[in-house]
């Protein structure tokens, strides 16, 4: 790390992603850097869940690199990311629905770099969320949606990352829990981990990001500060109807 | 999907019904003509199955119910009652059809593709199992013999048909238009509205039901009319060998062949079951001393043509010599 | 009807549905982590059939020695056969129809493999335990009992397997969310391979088990394919614990039902019951919608 102060640890190159016959990003690019957040914004169909799938390896990228810590990782698969130091929390939650929430955490260490910690990130992780340890032995499907959301974020906590990409972490919830997971956002990034999210609501995003990109039709539309970027015409124009 | 065929396509279909017809003309060998019957009663009964698995998405896995009910139903119709083949042969497809009526109504409660392969399955077991129990009626395992034949008659030009064992070629032109008559059916359904929706529904059940088609209605009708034309295919099986084993008319043998013929010609196309039929009939014949490898070859023959080929053998054409894209 | 006879047919009916339990289950691990339905689960217990009796009749190894050999052979058998097939064609859209046509034709393939290899003879494998226990007026085999106590301790085992294990969560985090389960870290494709393994490793089992009373030949693997689809349909299709209840369950009925008829009906009526099911809950008996 001492090489390079400059390097950002997710480096995004023109990355393209076709389903089918039908391409959802068109030349990609995009940069974080260690201890940011960073917001992805955009509307429905906008591809900007797929970027962060596409990062983590869910979804094949057709052209175009993923590099972490100048390390190319485009189109390795998902289950090593947590090794190098990112993990991700899906769309919805989604949660092991049968399992415990003792065993949903816990699930986050499974990895073998990570596993021998598993202790005491239980023990950061319960510090974070009170939930975790009250809650135990419940069947992690009966939970509330905010209770789940905490959940499934303690168990992207479990391995340890420096990165930590959300994809829609407001989705469904009230404005309630949205503040409490915003506040909980936060006190991640306070940790040192970087965190990308993506969302629609852009006065939400930018409550707490420091850099955002604006996706539309899947390609990059807008990048810069989250003041820079409030201050921009299209923004301004479309998404705060100003 | 289901575009007018090109005019190529129309002088390739008229050139194989021509050579269909003048065949016996070139060798009326009782062999040669008994290998082409069979032929074409597993190509009505692998048009029927690519119905409904291919066209309508439902993959069901036990129609060689179908096939036994149809051809144990007609056997045993003219037998115990005396009635004509040329009447009980549509009997024995409206039986199929009930059944397949019968037992499409809880599949079509379910989407679940696993679910419906097991249902069917265990559906054609059962009907096995009652053709080989109900030894009384079925005469069982041993084996329905003295199915009557169909009945001769004079055709003015041509003079007496008959149908006998030793008269083949007339076996050969009614099962070749049964055959011609049931793709005509086939293709005519594809083309309607309800052939439309039926793709539609394939392609995605939610689509279909949004443009307000009735998806179970169509569902039961697709199946109840694909277990008819196999019933009648195995009436017509019955009739023409004059008898019929469990193994032989309900075996899972039997339907473990049809798939291999669809799957090697083409799934959801019009003459992929056709041209599998024909080519797997053939290859067989050709390899009679192998007859043990038979069913390794065809298990063998499915799996590398679902890895390896999943279109099947009509799609290779496209494969290599790709048509321009239409606007 | 004496009590007695009755009783013994209960306790025999268990005994075959604790049989049933482990093909079943085998099914329902397939399926429920990689939603394939495998028409070659029969050709396991075939398999391990033969696996069995070859290493006992043939090379004279001691039951306790063979049946642990055959199971892992089976084991090993199953996953290799998963990374030649399945891995490839679960990746592609139409999977599901695909993988039913692939695992068919392979159960063509292995049976009649099999058939060359081995021949059609019937071949069967001496009693493991000699004698009957008997508990007052009612009588039964050792063997039969041992047949229960094995798959009693199997399912068992499975279950703390399940619940307990690093690889039994990996198993059950991927039976209920591929990509969460991905994300955490849980190599999924190496999970299905395991799966395969282990319910070839239970059907094997079950047949080595039933090998000194029921012969093994090249089709044996059919008619239990049927039964343990009967199995995770009454279970729910996918769900372990569901299998074995509904194994359970299958067994008594039939032969509660075989002394009502005659046992040439036995597999109409779990056929049939099946079929009622599925009219009356897709879902299974015990499963929520």
């Amino acid at each position: 790390m001492a090489t390079d102060t400059d390097r950002p640890m997710l480096d995004v190159r023109n990355v393209n992603v076709i389903y089918g016959n039908y391409q959802v990003l068109w030349d990609v690019s995009m940069q974080a850097h260690a201890g940011q957040v960073m917001a992805v914004l955009g509307p429905n169909g906008s591809g900007k869940s797929t970027i962060l799938k596409a990062i983590m390896g869910l979804t094949p990228v057709r052209s175009g690199k993923v590099l972490l810590d100048g390390e190319d990782i485009t189109n390795r698969p998902a289950h090593e990311m947590v090794a190098r130091g990112m993990s991700m929390v899906l769309e919805r939650r989604r949660l092991f629905t049968g399992m415990t929430v003792y065993e949903n955490v816990m699930l986050g260490a499974y990895h073998p770099s990570v596993q021998k910690h598993a202790r005491d990130r239980l023990e950061w992780v319960e510090s974070l969320f009170p939930i975790i340890a009250e809650r135990r032995d419940q069947i992690a499907g009966k939970m509330s949606g905010g209770e789940q959301q905490m959940v499934a974020i303690a168990r992207a906590l479990m391995s340890k990352p420096r990165l930590l990409l959300m994809d829609e972490p407001y989705l469904g919830l009230t404005p309630r829990i949205v503040q409490q997971i915003a506040g909980i956002i936060r006190k991640v990034n306070a940790e040192g981990i970087a965190v990308i999210f993506n969302e629609q609501n852009v006065k939400l995003s930018f409550g707490i990001s420091n850099h955002g990109y604006l996706l539309e039709s899947g390609r990059v539309m807008l990048s810069g500060s989250g003041e820079e970027m409030m201050k921009s015409d299209v923004i301004r124009r479309v998404y705060l109807g100003e | 999907m289901f575009k007018p065929f090109t005019l190529q396509a129309r002088l390739g279909m008229a050139g194989v019904l021509l050579a269909m017809l003048l065949l016996p003309a070139l060798t009326a060998d009782p062999y040669v003509m008994h290998v082409m019957v069979l032929t074409m009663i597993f190509g009505i009964f692998a048009s029927a199955w690519n119905l409904v698995t291919g066209f309508a998405g439902l993959k069901t896995f036990g129609h060689h119910a179908f096939f036994g009910l149809g051809a144990y139903g007609s056997a045993l119709i003219a037998i115990n009652l005396g009635l004509s083949p040329w009447f009980t042969i549509w009997l024995g497809g409206l039986i199929a059809a009930a059944a397949g009526l019968l037992i499409g109504t809880p599949i079509l409660r379910i989407r679940s593709m696993p679910h419906v392969a097991i249902v069917t399955l265990g559906f054609a077991e059962i009907v096995r199992i009652c053709v080989a129990n109900l030894s009384g009626l079925t005469r069982g395992e041993m084996g329905l013999w003295g199915i009557p034949q169909f009945e001769g008659f004079t055709l003015p030009l041509v003079g007496p048909v008959s149908f006998t064992p030793a008269d083949k070629v007339s076996f050969y032109y009614l099962a070749l238009a049964l055959t011609v008559l049931v793709l005509l059916v086939i293709v005519r359904l594809m083309r309607s509205k309800t052939g439309l929706a039926m793709l539609a529904m394939r392609d995605g059940e939610d689509a279909a039901e949004s443009l307000g088609v009735n998806l179970t209605r169509m569902k039961l009708m697709v199946f109840g009319l694909s277990a008819f034309i196999v019933g009648i295919a195995g009436a017509f099986y019955a009739h023409y060998l004059s008898i019929l084993t469990p193994a032989s008319a309900v075996g899972v043998d039997l339907m473990i062949s049809i798939i291999a013929m669809v799957l090697v010609g083409g799934l959801g196309t019009v003459s992929g079951p056709l041209v599998g039929a024909f080519a797997l009939t053939l290859m067989i014949e050709a390899m009679r001393d192998l007859e043990n490898y038979r069913l390794l070859g065809y298990g063998a023959l499915i799996v590398v043509i679902v890895m390896f080929l999943p279109k099947g053998l009509v799609t290779l054409r496209e494969r290599f010599f790709p048509r321009p894209q239409e606007q | 009807m004496n009590l007695a006879i009755f009783l013994e047919q209960i306790l025999n009916g268990l005994i075959a549905g604790s049989m049933y339990a482990l093909i079943g289950s085998g099914i329902a691990l397939v399926y429920g982590t990689m939603k394939v339905l495998n028409l070659a689960h029969g050709e396991f217990y075939m398999l391990g059939g033969y696996f069995t009796f070859y290493l006992t009749v043939q090379l004279g190894l001691p039951f306790w020695v063979a049946i642990p050999l055959a199971v892992l052979l089976a084991f090993l058998l199953g996953m290799a056969i998963q990374k030649l097939t399945i891995e490839y064609l679960i990746v592609r859209e139409n999977w599901a129809f695909t993988t039913i046509a692939a695992t068919l034709g392979l159960s063509i393939v292995l049976q009649n493999a099999a058939l060359l290899i081995f021949g059609e003879r019937f071949n069967s494998v001496p009693y493991y335990v000699d004698g009957v226990m008997v508990l007052g007026d009612i009588r039964l085999p050792w063997q039969r009992v041992m047949i229960f106590v094995v798959a009693l301790a199997t399912i068992a085992a499975m279950t703390w397997l399940l619940k307990y294990t690093r690889l039994g969560w990996s198993i059950r985090a991927t039976s209920q969310d591929q990509d969460a389960a991905e994300v955490v870290g849980i190599p999924v494709r190496r999970v299905y391979m395991i799966c395969f393994g282990l319910a070839a490793a239970l059907g094997a089992l079950a047949a080595a088990m039933l090998a000194p009373i029921s012969a093994i030949n090249p089709w044996a693997g059919i008619p239990i394919l049927l039964k343990g689809f009967v199995v995770v349909i009454l279970g729910g299709l996918g769900s372990f614990p569901g299998a074995i209840v509904g194994g359970l369950l299958l067994g008594v009925v039939e032969a509660v039902g075989v002394q009502l008829t005659s046992s040439e009906w036995r597999d109409v009526i779990s056929f049939s019951l099946m079929i009622a099911v599925i009219w009356w809950r897709p879902w299974g008996l015990f499963g929520k919608k």
